[in-house]
C-alpha cells in the first residue's frame, strides 16, 4: 500500500529558515536507508506559505484568490514523503525512526494512506481503466511530441 | 518549477464519501488536459483520516495518535505536483479545475517546491552529492512507472 507521509509545518519552518546542516545530512542518511528497504517512492519540501495561495471554491460564487502567508500553521504541510510499505504499522515504525524534523520545536508527522483503484468498486473500475488508458496515451503522445522537438533542435 | 497543489479536506471528503460519476468524470478530463500540457507530474487522493496516524515529536518523545483528526481545515484529501513556469500559470489551472468538494466550500492551496539553488552553505558537498543521487532515484523511479 501507498502512504503519504506529511511534515507539519512549525513557526520556524514558516520563517524559511532552512534546517541545519546536521539535519540536512542526518535526512539524507535517512532517505538513503528508506530507498534501500525499497520503501521510498517520493520525498521533498515545500516553501514556507509567504511564497504560496490558495484558491477558493465555494457554491454559486467565483473562485477567490488568496496570497499566503497562511497563519494557522497547523494547518500546513512543510514537506512529505510516498512511501511503499506493507502496512500502516511499517509506516508508523518508519516514521518513528526519522530524523526530528523540526529540532527544538515540537512538530507532527501524519502518515495517510492512498485511495487506490481497488477502493472505487465495481461500478468504477471499467471508467477508472479506460481513464487510465487515456493518461497513458497522453503520456506516449508527450513523450512521441517531445522526442521530435528535440530532433528538430538537434538539427539547428 | 514545481509545485504541490493541496486539496483540502472537507466534512465530506473525511466521511469517505465518493465524488459522483459526473464529478469524476469532470476532474479526469481535467488531468487529462493536464498531462496534454505537460504540467502533471503526480496526482492522488487520501483516504480520510480515520485510516490515518500522527506521529507527535516533543523534547525527544514519539508519541503516536490514531486519527481520525477532528480540525478538518489541517487536513489534505488529495495533491497534485504540477511542472509550470510560474505561480501565475498554477493559479490559471487551478482557476480551471473543476469544483473538488461539490456542494461544500473548498480550497486549493498551492505551494512551490524547495529547489537545489535554495539550498546554500547549509548543504556540504556531500550532502549535495547524496541530494543529487537521491534526486535521480527518484526520477528515475517515477520514469519507470510510466
Amino acid at each position: 500500500m501507498r502512504v503519504m507521509v506529511i511534515v507539519k509545518a512549525s513557526k520556524t519552518s514558516e520563517t524559511g529558515k532552512l534546517p541545519p546542516k546536521e539535519l540536512l545530512a542526518e535526512m539524507g542518511k535517512f532517505n538513503e536507508e528508506l530507498i534501500k528497504a525499497g520503501i521510498l517512492l517520493d520525498g521533498d519540501g515545500l516553501k514556507p506559505s509567504s511564497k504560496g495561495k490558495r484558491v477558493r471554491f465555494s457554491p454559486g460564487k467565483r473562485r477567490t484568490v488568496i496570497d499566503g502567508p497562511f497563519t494557522e500553521t497547523k494547518e500546513l504541510v512543510a514537506g512529505y514523503w510516498i512511501w511503499q510499505v506493507k502496512s500502516l504499522d511499517e509506516a508508523v515504525e518508519w516514521v518513528r525512526r526519522s530524523p526530528d524534523p523540526m529540532p527544538g520545536e515540537e512538530s507532527e508527522i501524519e502518515i495517510r494512506p492512498f485511495y487506490e483503484p481497488e477502493d472505487f468498486g465495481a461500478e468504477y473500475a471499467p471508467d477508472f481503466k479506460a481513464y487510465e488508458e487515456r493518461l497513458e496515451k497522453g503520456r506516449a503522445e508527450l513523450k512521441a511530441f517531445r522526442a521530435e522537438a528535440e530532433k528538430l533542435n538537434a538539427k539547428k | 518549477m514545481r509545485v504541490m497543489v493541496i486539496v483540502k479536506a472537507t466534512r465530506n471528503s473525511e466521511a469517505g464519501k465518493m465524488p459522483s460519476a459526473q464529478a469524476f468524470a469532470d476532474m479526469g478530463m481535467f488531468n487529462e488536459e493536464l498531462v496534454k500540457a505537460g504540467i502533471m507530474l503526480a496526482g492522488d487522493g487520501l483516504k480520510p483520516s480515520s485510516k490515518g496516524k500522527r506521529l507527535r515529536f516533543s523534547s525527544g518523545k514519539k508519541t503516536v495518535i490514531d486519527g481520525p483528526f477532528t480540525e478538518t481545515k489541517e487536513l489534505v484529501a488529495g495533491f497534485w505536483i504540477w511542472q509550470v513556469k510560474s505561480i501565475d500559470e498554477a493559479l490559471e489551472w487551478a482557476r480551471r479545475c473543476p469544483d473538488p468538494m461539490p456542494g461544500e466550500d473548498s480550497e486549493l492551496e498551492i505551494r512551490p517546491f524547495y529547489e537545489m539553488e535554495d539550498f546554500g552553505p547549509e548543504l556540504t558537498a556531500e550532502v549535495r552529492a547524496k541530494e543529487a543521487e537521491l534526486r535521480a532515484y527518484l526520477e528515475a523511479q517515477a520514469k519507470s512507472k510510466k
